[in-house]
């Protein structure tokens, strides 16, 4: 409605007499009172804009708590849609750490023969630095291998009662690149040299966790478009009722001179706030479900030894949902109602 | 203020509504549209509105070839036109005084205006004491002067009425009439298409008379 600022719109309007700056007065001052009219009328028009936003979101957010079952009901209907994209969003958020953590451990395990002593492995250490591909070295004695073997396996007692040690000593060497191929030959360059057992890279196991992550990572993208488009359509479908239910009116206030815009308003605002409301019922089912899983999670992972809490939403991540939701929902209603105002004509 | 420049209007491709109209009603004029039922009255009122565009010839209105306009213009075409509907066309959900303010918001005219100018207009028809008040709680003559307050609330300069009178006994009617002279009297040109011939003839203006889509007289022009 107000968007009519464009002269090209009022030109086609001009049912009143024409107005009387047309006709250019004498009076020095003229011009400038002119301007500044002509602001003032674009300044109330601005305000008129924000006003009917304003009254239209709280008309709908009225119309939302008269019915409020069935406005819940969809809400849900959303927050379910929601829920599923972003858990999985949250476990791939995990899985990233995950990921990061993969990266520190693109590590080759070099171990030495049983034979050698700590000065013999100074030695090794020394040849496997002048390697080229090599960024830093980490010396693992037997007794700190077994101190760590024991930790993460957690076998104090079948461990202590072995009689000797039976680790050799190790070094765990961190590679320039990670790259499998030069990883690859570094390994078989370290273990040609003299006193080197074995040398160990975990390479396939890295690669597959890596692989099941991209997996992961678009599966859940998939399930987030999937679920959107189900929240689009959850909303559109309720606008498109609404819609229905107040064609008369819609009817009236087209034939007095209202824009698509005007009409669209009020319904856009009950996107919205469906969008919204369904984004808050989703941290709130999330919440629950972090609450519910978390006790028996955190009990699992100490029976292994570790400490895992479930990832949860941060603020960030909380505002972005709820920023997607309420977009989702405004996305919906528009559509529905672009489709639906084409059919409906002023009788 | 309107002319009609050789207009046809068919519907479907075959049944012709409207043809070869030729007119013009002067700014400030007050003019009587009659005829049979299927005259064709309501047909030419929509051509005016804008609601359809004419299948031959020019409807100009102030100047302008209406059927150019832009459909993103043509709601605030309408906006200069007050229509005052048969069925009254008010929302049943809604307070007299926010029926006749609908204009009003949808221009985005302040609200302290606003409830300014739709006291005034609800004056004028006499309803100020039901601003209040939904439509259903209404009479018949009571809500056509609701649709006749939201139709001038606006001050426009044209004002079409389609069978004001269509459902009212004769005294009421009268009113109506006489509300429709004085909008006149200040200037506002007024069109209304009406069958009630008696009421008509008594009120001296001018008349175009409809049959079957052609215009067979035009009395009283000025």
């Amino acid at each position: 409605m107000k968007s009519s600022a464009t002269p090209k719109r009022r030109q086609g309007a001009a049912l009143k007499t024409p107005r009387k700056s047309a006709v250019k007065p004498a009076v020095d001052k003229a011009p400038q009172r002119g301007a500044r009219s002509q602001q003032t009328r674009f300044s109330s028009r601005l305000r008129a804009w924000g006003r009917h936003h304003r009254s239209m979101a709280w008309d709908s957010f009225q119309r939302l708590i008269r019915y409020p079952l069935g406005n819940l009901l969809t809400m849900l209907a959303i927050a379910i849609a929601l829920v599923l994209p972003a858990a999985l969003w949250l476990t791939l958020d995990s899985a990233r750490l995950l990921d990061a953590e993969l990266d520190e451990s693109a590590t080759l395990t070099v171990y030495l023969e049983l034979s050698a002593d700590d000065a013999q492995s100074l030695r090794i250490e020394e040849a496997v630095n002048a390697e080229p591909d090599v960024l830093e070295t980490q010396l693992i004695s037997a007794e700190q291998g077994m101190a760590e073997f024991q930790q993460s396996l957690g076998l104090d007692d079948a461990l202590a009662g072995l009689e000797s040690n039976p680790l050799p000593i190790s070094m765990v060497v961190r590679p320039e690149s990670v790259d499998p191929v030069a990883m690859q030959q570094l390994a078989a360059r370290l273990e040609a040299l003299a006193g080197v057992d074995e040398v160990r890279l975990d390479l396939a196991w890295v690669e597959r966790l890596r692989n099941l992550a991209e997996l992961g990572r678009r599966v859940a993208l998939a399930l987030g478009a999937l679920f959107g488009l189900g929240v689009l359509l959850v909303v559109g479908n309720t606008i498109r009722l609404s819609v229905e239910s107040r064609r008369r009116e819609i009817e009236v206030v087209m034939l007095i001179g209202a824009t698509h815009a005007f009409v669209r308003r009020p319904f856009l605002y009950s996107g919205a706030w469906y969008g919204l409301g369904g984004g808050l019922l989703a941290l709130g089912l999330l919440g629950l479900g972090n609450h519910w899983l978390s006790l028996p999670v955190s009990a699992l992972a100490a029976s292994y030894g570790a400490s895992f809490s479930l990832p949860q939403l941060d603020v960030t991540g909380s505002t972005i949902l709820l920023s997607c939701s309420t977009l989702l929902g405004w996305l919906g209603a528009w559509l529905a109602v672009t489709r639906h105002l084409s059919s409906i004509r002023p009788r | 203020m309107i002319a009609f420049e050789h207009v046809g209007k068919r519907y479907g491709g075959r049944f012709e509504a409207l043809a070869h109209l030729n007119f013009r009603v002067a700014r400030g004029e007050m003019v009587f549209l009659t005829g049979h039922s299927g005259a064709g009255k309501s047909s030419l009122l929509r051509l005016v509105m804008r609601l359809e565009k004419p299948s031959r010839g020019r409807v100009v209105v102030a100047g302008h070839d209406i059927a150019q306009l832009h459909a993103s213009q043509v709601p605030f075409y309408r906006r200069q036109i007050g229509v005052v509907f048969q069925d009254h066309q008010l929302l049943f959900d809604r307070s007299i005084f926010h029926n006749v303010s609908l204009p009003l918001e949808i221009q985005g005219v302040e609200p302290r205006e606003a409830a300014r100018r739709v006291r005034a207009a609800l004056d004028k028809v006499g309803l100020l004491h039901r601003e209040k008040a939904l439509p259903i709680e209404l009479s018949g003559g009571e809500q056509q002067r609701v649709g006749i307050a939201r139709a001038v609330v606006n001050k426009p300069a044209l004002l079409l009425a389609d069978e004001p009178t269509g459902n009212l006994d004769p005294q009421l009617s009268a009113d109506i009439m006489a509300l429709f002279e004085d909008f006149n009297r200040i200037g506002t040109t007024v069109m209304i298409a009406s069958h009630d011939l008696a009421l008509i003839a008594r009120l001296r203006h001018r008349i175009l008379r409809l049959s079957d889509g052609r215009l067979v007289a035009d009395e009283g022009a000025v």
